[in-house]
C-alpha cells in the first residue's frame, strides 16, 4: 500500500512538473505561429492582397494560436478583442498582440509590408525569450520536480 | 446598406431622420457637420438633442478603415484615384493629403473627407431612347451629363434593357473604376443581363486592347471616358467593328465641344449618338438626344 502510495505521489508530481512545462512550450508555439502568420500575410500584402478578413479565414491555426484567429476574427466584425484567453501568454505579451491586431491594415502596401517587419522584428525577439526560457526552464522543472518527488518518497520511506 | 460601416449612433440617426431609399449622398468633412443629400436637398444631421452632428477626424478614420474592412492595402489602387467602392454600388470619394513618390501618387493620408453616394437602380429610366441607341446594329453613343446626374445609373439600365429586349450582343464592360457592375469577390452586385463580360479596375486601354482580341465583343460599355486619353482606343475599336457605349462629364453640348480632343470626335465620326442627361429635375432628367451633327433626335423633359 506504501509503494503504491510513493509511485502514485510521484506520478502527480511529475504531471504537474510536465504541465508547468507545457506552459512555455505553448508560447513558443505561439511566437512561432505568430512569427509564420506575419510572414504570411508580408507576401499576401506584397501579391495576393487579400483582406485581412478572408486573409484569417485561410490560417491554418490549432491550440492557442487558434484563439488568437478567433479573437482576431471577432475583433474585425464586432470591434471587441480579449486576448487574455490565450493563456500561454502573459501580461508583457498581450500589449504587443494588441497592437499588432490593431495596427494591421491601415496603411497602403509598401508601409504596411514596413509595419510588418517591423512587428517581425518585435515577435522573432519573443520567440527568441520563449525559446530561451523553454530550454532554461523546461529541464528545470522537471528535474526539480522529480527530486521534489524523490525527496518525499526517502521521507515517507 | 451603411450599417457595417458608419458609427452605429450616425447610423441610427441617419435611417431614424431619412428615408434611406432617398438619401443619394452623405458628405462626412473633418471639424464640418455631417451633411445628408436627400433627393437632390442637402440637410445637416442634428442628433436627439437638436445639435449638429460635427464629424471629427476619429470618426471619419473609422468609416474609412472600416469601408477598406480593415485593409487599406487591398485598396490602395482605388484610393489613389480618390475612392473606395462598397458593396451594392455605393461609391466613397475621399480626399486628403496625397502621397507622391518619384511624380507618382502613392495613396493618400490624413483623410479629410468623405463623399458617400448611394446608387438607386432606376429601372427603365433608359427606355425612352433605348430605340435611338440599339436597333439591327448598336449605336456608338456617348451619354454626357455633369457629376451625380445618373450617368451610370443610366448606362448600367441600358445594357440591362440590351437583355431584356433579347438583344443578344456580346456586351463588354471595362469597368475602371467598378461602378458600373460594382463586383464583389469577381461577382457584379448589380443585375445586368447574360451578355455581359466584365473587366474591373482595369485601365481602358487593358480592355479595349485585350478585350477585343480575347472576348470578341460586339459593344464595350465604359464609363467616364477621358477624350484625351482614350480617343486611340475607341478609335481603334470602332475600326474593329466593336460599337462603344461611353459616358463623359459635360454640362452640355457646348461644354463637350470645348473638351481637349473632341474635335476629332467630331472630325471621325466616332460617336453616332449623344444622350444629354442633367440634374434639373432631379437626377436623370433627359435632356434630349442628338445624332453625329448634333441634330436634336428627341427632346427629354
Amino acid at each position: 500500500m506504501k509503494w503504491i502510495l510513493i509511485i502514485l505521489l510521484i506520478g502527480v508530481i511529475m504531471i504537474i512538473a510536465y504541465s508547468l512545462s507545457e506552459q512555455y512550450k505553448e508560447k513558443c508555439n505561439f511566437y512561432s505561429n505568430l512569427k509564420n502568420f506575419l510572414n504570411q500575410f508580408k507576401l499576401n500584402v506584397s501579391f495576393k492582397r487579400e483582406k485581412v478578413s478572408e486573409f484569417l479565414k485561410q490560417v491554418n491555426s490549432k491550440k492557442q494560436f487558434k484563439i488568437f484567429i478567433e479573437e482576431y476574427q471577432n475583433y474585425l466584425s464586432k470591434g471587441e478583442l480579449n486576448l487574455t484567453r490565450i493563456k500561454a501568454l502573459d501580461s508583457e505579451d498581450l500589449p504587443v498582440l494588441e497592437e499588432i491586431v490593431k495596427s494591421i491594415g491601415k496603411l497602403d502596401s509598401k508601409n504596411e509590408i514596413t509595419q510588418l517587419d517591423t512587428f517581425l522584428v518585435t515577435v522573432t525577439d519573443r520567440l527568441n525569450k520563449a525559446e530561451a526560457d523553454k530550454n532554461k526552464l523546461c529541464p528545470m522543472i522537471i528535474k526539480l520536480s522529480l527530486l521534489f518527488a524523490v525527496g518525499i518518497a526517502i521521507l515517507l520511506i | 446598406m451603411l450599417k457595417e460601416y458608419l458609427s452605429r449612433d450616425v447610423y441610427n440617426l441617419i435611417v431614424k431622420t431619412f428615408s434611406f431609399n432617398d438619401i443619394t449622398e452623405i458628405r462626412l468633412r473633418v471639424g464640418e457637420r455631417l451633411i445628408v443629400c436627400v433627393k437632390n436637398k442637402k440637410y445637416y444631421l442634428k442628433n436627439d438633442d437638436g445639435e449638429f452632428v460635427i464629424v471629427n477626424k476619429n470618426m471619419l478614420n473609422n468609416f474609412i478603415t472600416r469601408a477598406s474592412e480593415n485593409s487599406i492595402y487591398a485598396y490602395n489602387d482605388n484610393i489613389i484615384n480618390g475612392y473606395i467602392t462598397l458593396p451594392k454600388g455605393i461609391r466613397v470619394g475621399l480626399t486628403g493629403t496625397v502621397v507622391v513618390e518619384n511624380g507618382k501618387v502613392v495613396t493618400i493620408k490624413d483623410f479629410q473627407s468623405a463623399n458617400i453616394r448611394i446608387p438607386h437602380i432606376v429601372r427603365n429610366c433608359s427606355l425612352k431612347v433605348y430605340d435611338y441607341i440599339v436597333g439591327e446594329q448598336i449605336k456608338n453613343t456617348l451619354i454626357i451629363s455633369p457629376p451625380g446626374a445618373g450617368k451610370t445609373t443610366f448606362l448600367r439600365d441600358l445594357v440591362f434593357q440590351m437583355s431584356e429586349h433579347n438583344c443578344t450582343k456580346n456586351v463588354l464592360i471595362a469597368d475602371e473604376r467598378n461602378e458600373i457592375a460594382n463586383s464583389v469577390n469577381g461577382e457584379p452586385t448589380v443585375i445586368l443581363g447574360g451578355f455581359c463580360d466584365i473587366y474591373t479596375n482595369c485601365s481602358k486601354s487593358f480592355a479595349f486592347k485585350n478585350g477585343i482580341r480575347s472576348m470578341c465583343p460586339d459593344v464595350i460599355v465604359t464609363d467616364e471616358i477621358d477624350l484625351d486619353r482614350d480617343l486611340s482606343d475607341l478609335i481603334e475599336a470602332t475600326n474593329c467593328g466593336v460599337s462603344i457605349i461611353a459616358t463623359i462629364h459635360a454640362r452640355d453640348l457646348k461644354d463637350l465641344k470645348r473638351k481637349k480632343g473632341f474635335d476629332k470626335v467630331i472630325d471621325e465620326k466616332i460617336f453616332t449618338r449623344f444622350v444629354l442627361l442633367s440634374n434639373e429635375f432631379g437626377p436623370g432628367t433627359l435632356v434630349g438626344v442628338y445624332d453625329e451633327n448634333f441634330n436634336c433626335l428627341m427632346l427629354g423633359e
